[in-house]
């Protein structure tokens, strides 16, 4: 696929979170499975031992139980910006169900697309981003070139060759 | 929508068909590798195909029409996700639109039910929007004199302005997830009532834990947006130099005088002028500019920052746990730019007040 077609982001803080306070971006969870199935074996197991942790950690985020007759089981995560995940939970064990729904509960819902950065910020330089006048005198701007001041030679002290000839003359 | 509901449709096909060919390959029903492809399936996905095409995109439905919707536990949530103790009754009032109590009235007439006989006992959150509105409203304004003492009075009445809109609340609300609690006759819901439902939450908290925590929340939720915003944009100078003039002037410095810093590229596309301001041989600000009127306009407005001490460089706003012990000056007015105007072109004629030239 041609590079400029795979989405690309900077990274992104859904209504700058965590400035003011830290709100769960996760909104709900629904957790889907069926009752007979041995394919939702696992999820049956989770549901009767671990989701009350679940819950009980995280009263902010409503999570429903969804049984369908033979399909198979799933995580579906809305979050507050309105987006919505769905991941399969065939042949994931309880403890691998309880690492997805924490990885929907610690993401933004943001969608995973490439970083163009690490970091972002809208204001990259508070000092004022360099520029070729920054150093230079303003009396530079009145002057009329050829000017005798600035087309002097600078005194750079002692060369090279004024050393050399000097260290000649001494042995001399 | 259609589009992706059919390429759905598509890879179910493309699975049952991995399916069968893997039933092939076992030898339990064919030896050796499949040598057809299923034509019918292909023309009854296309069907399907169209089909999905033709019936449009999916129409828009409330997320209370799915089966997984529970109001009670999405109310407890709202207030446990915000980290707010909402009384439940007060909450469910504020997200009762005004359209939705008159739906439910109209229902009950149509149905037949008397309203004095069986009251309805809906009230809708008018009361509770108005109330958080003022509170925002002042808390917003007094937030910021006392952030930005020495920014003029329109300044901060155009950041609060710019906090206040009706699109900057409704993408608030709906991001603590006002939206799918709202009970509206109106569908899809318009920012407007987004904007409402916000503000009828901040009454709430205010009737039910007071000021100071219905502000707290203002300030966690409301003020973290003027991040990554210069705040000295949103207010529009017309006339920077003669602000700047009234200024100086009447704080007993001279009057402001740009002088042309260094050019560079005149008469080209690339033309660059920098001038820089000065009050009684002290330098103020300087200003990049295409031509040395816009240069010369740029520099006033950077003067006025300076005086504003709203620069680039200014400390970042006092939020979340910082903001905690803030101390702030509720009658605190800042200085208005139009009362300094008025005092200083007020006495002299009109013609002063038009922007120097170099």
């Amino acid at each position: 696929m041609a590079n400029n077609a795979i989405p690309r982001d900077f990274l992104k803080n859904v209504l700058q979170n965590g400035m003011g306070r830290y709100v769960c971006q996760l909104q709900r969870i629904t957790f889907r499975f069926c009752k007979s199935h041995p394919g939702s074996r696992h999820m049956r197991d989770f549901i009767e031992n671990h989701l009350l942790d679940f819950t009980q950690k995280n009263p902010g985020v409503v999570v429903y139980l969804q049984p369908r007759r033979h399909r198979p089981p799933s995580i579906v995560a809305e979050f507050l910006n309105g987006r919505r995940e769905s991941m399969e939970m065939m042949r994931k064990e309880p403890q691998e169900i309880c690492k997805w729904a924490e990885y929907m509960r610690g993401r933004s819902g943001v969608q995973i697309v490439n970083m163009i950065h690490n970091n972002h910020t809208e204001t990259p330089s508070t000092q004022g981003i360099w520029h070729p006048f920054m150093f230079r005198d303003s009396e530079t701007a009145v002057a009329k070139f050829p000017d005798p001041k600035y087309s002097a030679v600078r005194e750079t002290g002692k060369t090279a060759t004024d050393y050399v000839l000097e260290e000649f003359n001494n042995k001399e | 929508m259609a589009a992706s509901m059919a390429s759905k449709l598509f890879r179910a096909g493309a699975r049952s068909t991995i399916r069968k060919v893997s039933l092939f390959s076992n030898g339990l029903l064919q030896k050796g590798p499949r040598r057809n492809y299923d034509r019918h399936r292909m023309r009854y996905l296309k069907e399907m195909y169209q089909k999905r095409l033709d019936a449009g995109p999916e129409k828009p439905r409330r997320r209370s029409e799915w089966i997984n919707w529970n109001y009670d536990a999405e109310i407890y949530a709202f207030g446990q996700r915000l980290g707010e103790e909402f009384e439940e009754s007060t909450l469910r009032q504020a997200f009762i639109n005004r359209s939705y109590v008159e739906g439910e009235k109209k229902k009950r007439a149509e149905l037949g039910i008397d309203i004095d006989a069986v009251p309805l006992q809906l009230d809708d959150n008018t009361e509770f929007a108005n109330e958080g509105s003022v509170l925002m409203s002042s808390y917003l304004k007094v937030y910021l004199r006392n952030i930005y003492p020495y920014m003029f009075e329109e300044g901060i009445s155009a950041a609060h302005d710019y906090l206040t809109t009706d699109e900057m609340l409704a993408h608030i609300s709906k991001h603590i997830g006002c939206e799918d609690l709202i009970l509206s006759e109106e569908f899809p819901t318009s920012s407007a009532t987004l904007s409402t439902t916000f503000k009828a939450v901040v009454g709430a908290l205010f009737s039910d834990k007071g000021r100071e925590r219905a502000e707290q929340f203002v300030r966690d939720f409301v003020l973290p947006q003027l991040i990554e915003t210069d705040i000295n944009e949103l207010w529009q100078i017309v006339n920077p130099m003669g602000l700047l003039k009234a200024v100086l002037v009447l704080s007993g410095k001279g009057e402001p005088e740009p002088r042309l810093l260094w050019k560079s590229g005149a008469n080209t596309i690339m033309s660059l002028y920098w001038v820089g301001i000065y009050s009684d041989k002290d330098f103020i600000a300087k200003s990049p500019g295409e031509t040395i009127l816009i240069a010369e306009e740029m520099a006033a407005r950077e003067a006025i920052k300076k005086i504003m001490k709203t620069e680039d460089s200014r400390a970042p706003l006092v939020l979340g746990a910082a903001a905690e012990n803030l101390k702030l000056d509720y009658e605190r007015v800042n200085v208005s730019a139009e009362d300094i105007i008025r005092k200083y072109y007020g006495s002299e004629d009109p013609q002063k007040n038009t922007s120097t030239s170099l």
